[in-house]
């Protein structure tokens, strides 16, 4: 077994050791990226099947809870650090030949940061440490944005930064006023002393949180800087961004919500907002002619359906929601490493330029027919499962509310299969133009690997989701059970 | 058993796939083979015991099982024939075609999943195969290029409108009652509340209605079925829609049962009347618009639409008699249909049109398809001895029994209309004069005239001994609560009148033997070649002389006003208007971020006052 705490201080380390790397010798400091999240994939994979029983609390510096700073890995932990360490490691691998210009070193050091800065929230069990490691996702991330120093990426680095900046005061505020209430910073402490369903004072708290949050989460409204940022930045960054940042902050919002406040029913009104969340996205991406704006806003979209899963409340739901989160992750970044490619060969994001691409770049044209599959959730996918689940638990309900929530959902469903399909025919279907003004070399091995790796972890999932829907419910009870995580910790 | 059959469709699609980066040859031989052992495997089947077993234990909580019985057995063997002559059918039309490969994979996938359809025994099982097929489908559909990317899109959206309902369906009645499984429903839904009933009705019925292109849902099929490549659509016409029909069977029948079906009402509506109701209108409106087109492709899917009518109408009218003719059309119309389009498909392989107007005069060129045509318009249109007059026999008989006169009208008319589009399609095509272009047509390749020869035998074969699919079909529909039929091999016999084809067809041989003779008794007529017709002294305008032009002329003129596609503008009116407020919701987005911050604090704002006023933690 690995000590949780080596998951944060293995890429945080070499993060600062790629700088130093390079007056050694540059090229291997690309190679750093990939092997630090391989481990960090292997690792958290091999904490799953140990943490599902009892979590494994780390106290840093030998204090117990709730006076020491502590690392909570539950089967959420595990699970979702597993999974960044994955997405991570895959397009830690894409980038080797896909980022050629500009500070490669800044790039993966700013990378693995960045995967560090997830990695701690999904691990750590105090509040202050959320925000600190929020703080370091959300600045690697508006430094990614900028990367290629265009003007359109530097303006969507700022107008992110901007909101992202106004996001986390209002985080600050919220466990500034906890902290003040309750002298305490320790999650499991904090949730411990709100048993009753709370007064003013406990909920204001609570929205803070849950705004400020919801920026990374691309809740609908708060995720006006999410399109720009996201088509702006490289494929790379695109893919850690859509596939796991904004599925990091969905998980702090359940993780505040349920675990340190139990306010189920104010879920109930995200389940709304998620809705809203869908029909927006679907609608906004509906007549985009930019592909990667489009994936963006389709992003927000996915995470509308998240947050309606996690809505649900009831342990299908969460499961659901998680395994959505899973899966909307996996084929995301599916797409975006391959539009990376199509771009790159084309030389222009608009939609009309990728016409017969498929037999100029024959996988990635698979690897996004096969995403735009899963993410409309078409057998035998990983997004059938996934949404299958979630639509499952909203009926379980039992309650006319969600009847008409889940048909509105579907109706999402109905405009994103409609815009996906479209672009899957332009791919193969339409007579390619003679003139590309892109490159003509085929797609590096480094590119190729990550594709076809998730094109087979999406399918074998899609036909076996019994292989990772054992950990997902143990993950979704932790965050119902709210009086086993508080004496797992306090003990 | 079952899971050998599915392992062998869904295996032979991919490793047809691989090998034909190797050797198309193989791949051609390969795929063939397949649905011949699948054709081989199904009929062993029939002779095993109906079975149910769970192949699949606990997908997200779920038992996935398969199961057969003669309901699915029919489905399956009419299925893996159609596949098999199709697939032969292919290896000529898509030589030269671009990404064989591809097609090859997926129309073997498009079949295999349909089988799956057939052979699951749960919803879930269904619904996944459902779903494999529609978008295989969609690739296929689009997979013509040009026009034919805007019909597939239309499928696909409309399939997935329709696997959405289901899909409410389906998880609402796992919901409630904890089971999909085929078998346990039955008992589950016989206490079900009428509107609960009604509900799921309603929900399922939008999937199947679609695809089984019942009016208000048909707008899908005349540019799908006429932008495939041939021998897919006659996949489609003959099998793909059929599901719907096969869906409709297990919704009504299998899952909901006949008491509950033919009970649900409100005073005088009845859920099953408007039903046929749907169905007469469904039989009535296509076939006039299917006398009006002018590409053979698209007659022949208006002319799908309208005799899915007819089966929907068999089936939803719930009398012993409609019941084993829809279910006996379905059948009749999966072999002629398919006959037809790979007829058509022959034709366009080698003039490269489909254009009823520039065709004409291909008899002496292609006579094997001239003949195919003729039988299969000749089952369309339900003449004695061909299968389609059996099955239209027993509907109409039922109707009028049961004293539906405007049912029973509607569906004469549409006969007379399937009389006029028939034969426009057969004068068009083979009669008249052959225009100029077309003298060097050679006829049709082997692999092309031998799916027509088959099909073409069929029809006869099933219309003069109609009792051998009928034994099977009586035997379905007693299994589903009706009566039996009392059946010979040529026909019924019973107090609702007699039917001996085998008379029929004694007296057909007769005549035409005594006719034979009398003709070749008499003086010797002159040769008159295809090219010297009569006009009327004038000397003919080489080349120009073409009477298929504007067949119908003065029919489409008095028509035309009256037979525009409402539906069709409404639906595209809607996604219109879906653009139009997408447009609108993509300026929340100013590109100020003044507004966004503003956004964010609104949110803060909204969330405090919900609070404050509702008090909802």
């Amino acid at each position: 077994m690995v000590n949780p705490a080596f998951l944060l201080a293995v890429p945080l380390g070499l993060a600062f050791v790629i700088p130093l790397l390079k007056f050694i010798s540059p090229k291997l400091t690309i190679f750093i990226p990939p092997l630090a999240l391989l481990f960090n994939l292997i690792a958290s994979a091999l904490l799953i099947p140990e943490v599902s029983e009892e979590p494994i609390v780390v106290s840093i510096g030998g204090f117990s809870p709730p006076f020491a700073i502590n690392l909570v890995a539950g089967p959420v932990g595990a699970l979702l650090s597993a999974f960044i360490g994955l997405i991570g490691f895959l397009v830690a691998i894409y980038s080797l030949d896909y980022i050629r210009e500009g500070a490669e070193e800044k790039y993966y050091s700013l990378l693995l940061l960045f995967l560090t800065g997830a990695t701690g929230i999904v691990l750590t069990g105090d509040i202050f440490n959320l925000f600190v490691f929020f703080e370091i996702l959300c600045i690697s991330s508006y430094s990614l944005v900028a990367y290629l120093g265009d003007k359109s990426g530097v303006e969507a680095s700022v107008k992110y930064l901007i909101q992202g900046t106004v996001g986390s005061s209002f985080l600050l505020l919220g466990i500034g006023l906890l902290y003040g209430q309750f002298g305490t910073l320790n999650m499991a402490d904090i949730a411990s002393q709100i048993q009753t369903p709370g007064s003013t004072s406990i909920f204001i708290p609570l929205v803070l949180m849950i705004t400020g949050l919801g920026v990374e989460g691309a809740i609908f409204p708060l995720n006006a800087w999410l399109p720009d940022a996201h088509s702006s930045a490289p494929s790379s960054i695109s893919a850690v961004l859509s596939g796991i940042a904004i599925g990091i902050g969905i998980y702090a919002i359940a993780r505040v919500v349920f675990t340190i406040f139990g306010a189920k029913p104010v879920f109930q009104l995200l389940a709304i907002i998620g809705l809203l969340t869908v029909l927006v996205g679907e609608l906004s991406a509906f007549s985009q002619d930019d592909i990667k704006r489009l994936l963006a806003y389709s992003s927000t979209g996915q995470m509308g359906l998240i947050v309606f899963g996690l809505g649900i409340a009831s342990i299908e739901g969460v499961t659901g929601g998680l395994f959505q989160l899973l899966s909307h992750g996996l084929s995301k970044a599916l797409l975006f490493l391959t539009v990376g490619y199509m771009i790159y060969r084309s030389g222009s994001t608009k939609i009309s330029s990728l016409k017969g691409m498929s037999k100029i770049t024959p996988i990635a044209s698979l690897g996004f027919t096969i995403g735009a599959f899963s993410l409309v959730g078409l057998p035998p996918f990983m997004g059938f499962p996934s949404k299958l689940m979630v639509i499952r638990a909203a009926l379980a309900k039992e309650e006319l509310l969600f009847l008409v929530l889940v048909a509105f959902v579907l109706l999402g469903t109905v405009i994103e299969g409609s815009y996906f399909l479209r672009i899957v025919q332009v791919l193969y279907f339409t007579k390619k133009k003679s003139d590309s003004k892109g490159g003509h070399q085929p797609v590096p091995l480094s590119g190729l690997v990550p594709i076809c790796l998730l094109i087979v972890l999406i399918v074998i999932i899609g036909i076996y989701p019994g292989l990772i829907t054992n950990f997902l419910n143990s993950a979704a009870s932790e965050f119902l059970n709210r009086t086993s995580y508080i004496t797992s910790v306090m003990g | 058993m079952l899971a050998t059959i599915l392992i062998i469709a869904f295996g032979g699609a991919i490793v047809s796939y691989i090998l034909g980066k190797f050797s198309s040859r193989l791949r051609n031989y390969l795929s063939a083979l397949v649905w011949i052992t699948l054709i081989g495997l199904t009929s062993y089947s029939f002779f095993t015991t109906p079975t149910t077993n769970v192949f699949y234990p606990g997908f997200i909580g779920f038992n996935l099982t398969l199961r057969i019985n003669l309901l699915s057995w029919l489905f399956a063997i009419t299925i893996s024939v159609i596949a098999a002559l199709s697939v032969i059918f292919s290896f000529n039309y898509i030589r030269g075609r671009e990404r064989r490969d591809f097609y090859y994979l997926m129309i073997l996938l498009v079949n295999a999943s349909m089988l799956g359809i057939v052979l699951s025994g749960d919803l879930l099982l269904f619904y996944i195969f459902w779903e494999i097929m529609s978008w295989s489908a969609f690739l296929l559909i689009s997979y013509s290029k040009g026009k034919a990317l805007a019909a597939g899109l239309k499928y696909i959206v409309m399939s997935i409108i329709g696997s959405g309902t289901m899909l409410i369906g389906i998880t609402s009645l796992y919901g409630n009652y904890g089971t999909l499984a085929l078998e346990e429903l039955p008992t589950n839904l016989a206490t079900a509340p009428p509107l609960y009933l009604l509900f799921i009705f309603i929900l399922f019925f939008v999937a199947f209605g679609i695809k089984n292109a019942i009016l208000p849902f048909h707008t899908w099929l005349p540019p799908a079925h006429s932008e495939a490549p041939a021998p897919f659509s006659a996949i489609l016409s003959g099998m793909l829609i059929k599901m719907g029909t096969y869906g409709i069977i297990l919704l009504f029948y299998v899952i909901s049962g006949i008491k509950l079906f033919l009970g649900l009402s409100s005073g005088v509506w009845s859920f099953h009347y408007i039903l046929c109701g749907l169905a007469a209108v469904t039989i009535v409106v296509p076939t006039f618009i299917a006398v009006l087109q002018d590409d053979a492709k698209k007659l022949l899917a208006w002319s799908t639409i309208g005799q899915a009518g007819y089966i929907m109408l068999g089936i939803s009218f719930g009398t012993n008699l409609s019941m084993a003719g829809g279910i006996f059309h379905f059948f009749n119309h999966a072999i002629f249909k398919s006959l037809l389009f790979l007829a058509i498909g022959a034709v366009e392989y080698r003039t490269s049109t489909r254009d009823l107007n520039s065709l004409g005069g291909l008899i002496k060129k292609m006579p094997v398809a001239f003949l195919a045509t003729l039988v299969g318009i000749g089952g369309l249109i339900g003449i004695p001895l061909t299968n389609g007059f059996f099955s239209k026999w027993l509907i109409y008989k039922s109707l009028i029994l049961d004293k539906q006169p405007f049912l029973a009208f509607a569906a004469l008319i549409g006969t007379w209309g399937a009389i006029l589009y028939s034969y426009k399609l057969l004068h068009n095509i083979f009669l008249g004069q052959l225009p100029e272009k077309y003298r060097d047509i050679k006829k049709a390749p082997i692999s092309m005239r031998l799916p027509l020869a088959i099909l073409s035998i069929a029809v006869i074969i099933f219309g003069v001994l109609p009792g051998l699919p009928l034994n099977p079909i009586n035997k379905i529909t007693t299994s589903l609560g009706f009566q039996p039929l009392n059946l010979g091999i040529w026909g019924t016999v019973s107090d609702t009148g007699t039917v001996n084809t085998l008379n029929i067809f004694l007296a057909f041989v007769l005549v035409s033997g005594i006719l034979w003779y009398v003709f070749r008794s008499g003086a010797e007529s002159p040769k008159v070649s295809q090219e010297n017709s009569y006009a009327a002294g004038a000397p003919i305008p080489e080349g120009k002389y073409n009477y298929t032009v504007d067949f119908y002329n003065p029919l489409e003129r008095m028509l035309k006003p009256y037979l525009k596609d409402l539906i069709d503008s409404f639906y595209s009116w809607i996604a219109e208007a879906v653009k139009q407020i997408s447009t609108r919701v993509r300026k929340i987005y100013t590109g100020y971020v003044g507004t966004y911050v503003m956004y964010i604090i609104a949110l803060l704002a909204a969330l405090i006052l919900v609070q404050l006023g509702w008090k909802i933690w």
